[in-house]
């Protein structure tokens, strides 16, 4: 099933585009990682999907079930969220919190207790939430986030301010709360390695669009070694790879190829001789995660 | 839902700053009102009368309003604080009942700060040995007091949520009751919110004809269009973007 589907979802402040036409699918149980640099739209879009911003086009179903005034009630029973930097109240307890959140959500109060052991608090508990750490309030956060064990969470940033071990942490966490609750995750992240280690899907968004949807590992697809051939004249190299059966595509100069055995390439060379082509260069190349992730969210910009 | 929010509230009314309002702001108006009445027996010789004009002088137009500025201010404050307005709106509460979450503690606060103005007068008269029985009239003074009260909270809050300022609405609560005062003079003083407050409570005058149904249905009725207003404003706009 697909806990959260958008249909050319946009929003727009004043003049400026902030969302375009987002298509979102994020299927049952999955761990969504949501990337982007800063500022492409992400904390935006998942307001809008909260219902605490409104969109200015398209639709939203959570749940299937359409986001609307009359049904965001319902729907946000089954929703535990984390928006930008944590809330709380400085004057109250961490319990005393989460008691707030308990109380709001209709969760049973032994799930206090459940959620600071979660993410270990229970002894700071008693503490005046203004007195936390930077890293303990977002760990309240989280508590609060999963008081009710909602069936879809999103958060946004969720490692953000937590030093190396609380990020670690953090990740752990996140990664197994889909078996441990068959929760959907929604976590937002302008880090491609943190996306990298949690999400088990992707999307990518760049200035408002979406630019890439699909699984981690398809992602990681892109990243397969290749081969990269360079040529006197690639019009007529191409033409013989293609009679040869080898699809390839022309990037920046270079024919790209996927990477063949070496008793294919060596035949390769001698029928590109035998057409008087030169070879000037032919190179294995690997693309890194970090390429695909820049040419995704920065080449696009020359469009 | 809207017995969960009540709930909520209360917990967040724990260890508030606020507070120390109550000890102060209805303290002072009976001192100040006690010690003015004092000073004038010559011209004030209706005892529990007399002082009742001089205790609500100060408090009606000042002191109180302002106690309740400040309730109404905190409420809305602590919303408006960090990003707790983005969690109070993702859970799953429709805003008429934030809303409501909000005036129902302000109506109590209204009485409470009616009860201990009426404590404080009566504390008052009994340790200057005022010997006249009690004003019966007393009770009816403090309820109506407290639903014109209910209006000023609602205006408050309407005004503590679009401004997302904690002083600037209680500087409004002033400026809206010197208005009152005002319009109050001129016969105007049941169709202002602000006025209801000091008319209810018989500020000055305690034998003033009032007539009471005109104060309730005009409390009610700003009461009803304020908290319409802030729902309105609580459901119709987008949260603040970063």
């Amino acid at each position: 099933m697909t806990i959260i589907q958008t249909q050319e979802l946009c929003k727009r402040y004043g003049t400026a585009m902030r969302v375009k036409e987002l298509n979102l699918q994020v299927p049952e149980g999955s761990i969504y990682g949501f990337l982007g640099p800063n500022g492409a739209g992400k904390s935006t879009t998942l307001k809008m999907l909260l219902g605490l911003v409104r969109s200015t086009s398209g639709e939203i179903q959570l749940f299937g079930k359409q986001m609307g005034p009359r049904t965001r009630v319902e729907i946000l029973r089954q929703v535990g969220s984390l928006i930008e930097s944590p809330s709380y109240y400085g004057h109250l307890t961490g319990e005393e919190n989460l008691r707030i959140v308990q109380t709001m959500r209709g969760a049973p109060a032994e799930q206090i207790d459940e959620v600071l052991q979660i993410v270990r608090l229970q002894d700071q508990k008693n503490k005046l939430a203004a007195h936390y750490s930077l890293g303990m309030k977002q760990r309240l956060g989280l508590a609060a986030a999963l008081l009710g064990f909602p069936r879809l969470l999103i958060l946004d940033e969720p490692t953000n301010g937590l030093d190396p071990a609380g990020i670690q942490e953090m990740r752990e966490l996140i990664r197994s709360l889909p078996q441990r609750f068959g929760m959907t995750v929604v976590v937002s992240s302008h880090l491609l390695s943190e996306i990298d280690q949690m999400a088990d899907t992707v999307g990518i968004i760049r200035e408002g669009e979406l630019v890439f949807q699909d699984t981690l590992a398809a992602l990681h697809g892109r990243s397969r070694p290749h081969l990269a051939l360079r040529t006197t004249d690639n019009a007529v190299a191409r033409s013989l790879l293609e009679k040869q059966g080898l699809g390839c595509t022309e990037e920046e100069g270079h024919l790209i190829l996927p990477l063949l055995p070496d008793h294919q390439v060596a035949a390769l060379n001698c029928a590109l001789a035998g057409q008087q082509l030169g070879i000037l260069r032919l190179e294995e190349r690997k693309k890194s995660l970090e390429d695909i992730f820049l040419e995704l969210t920065g080449k696009a910009a020359s469009l | 839902m809207l017995m969960r929010i009540l709930r909520t509230e209360g917990i967040k009314f724990r260890r508030a700053p606020v507070w120390a309002a109550f000890l102060l702001l209805p303290v002072l108006p009976a001192v100040l009102g006690t010690g003015n009445y004092l000073a004038n027996l010559g011209v004030l010789p209706n005892q529990w009368y007399s002082l009742w004009t001089q205790h609500t002088l100060f408090s009606s137009y000042f002191f109180l309003p302002a106690l309740l500025g400040v309730f109404c201010s905190w409420e809305w404050y602590l919303e408006h604080s960090g990003h707790n307005m983005h969690a109070l709106l993702s859970f799953p509460a429709p805003p008429w009942a934030l809303c409501l979450g909000k005036l129902l503690p302000a109506l109590g606060i209204s009485f409470l700060s009616q009860a201990v103005t009426g404590g404080l007068f009566l504390l008052s008269g009994s340790l200057i040995g005022l010997t006249d029985p009690v004003p019966p009239e007393l009770p009816e003074w403090l309820v109506c007091g407290a639903l014109g009260g209910m209006a000023v909270c609602a205006v408050q809050l309407s005004l503590s949520l679009l401004l997302r300022s904690f002083a600037v609405p209680v500087a409004l609560a002033l400026l809206g009751s010197i208005a009152g005062l005002m319009l109050t003079a001129q016969g105007l003083g049941l169709y202002f919110p602000y006025s209801l407050l000091a008319l209810g409570m018989r500020a000055n005058n305690p034998s003033m004809e009032l007539d009471i149904r005109v104060l309730v249905v005009s409390s009610l009725v700003y009461t009803l269009l304020f908290t319409l207003l802030s729902i309105r404003l609580l459901s119709g706009r987008d949260a603040p973007a970063e």
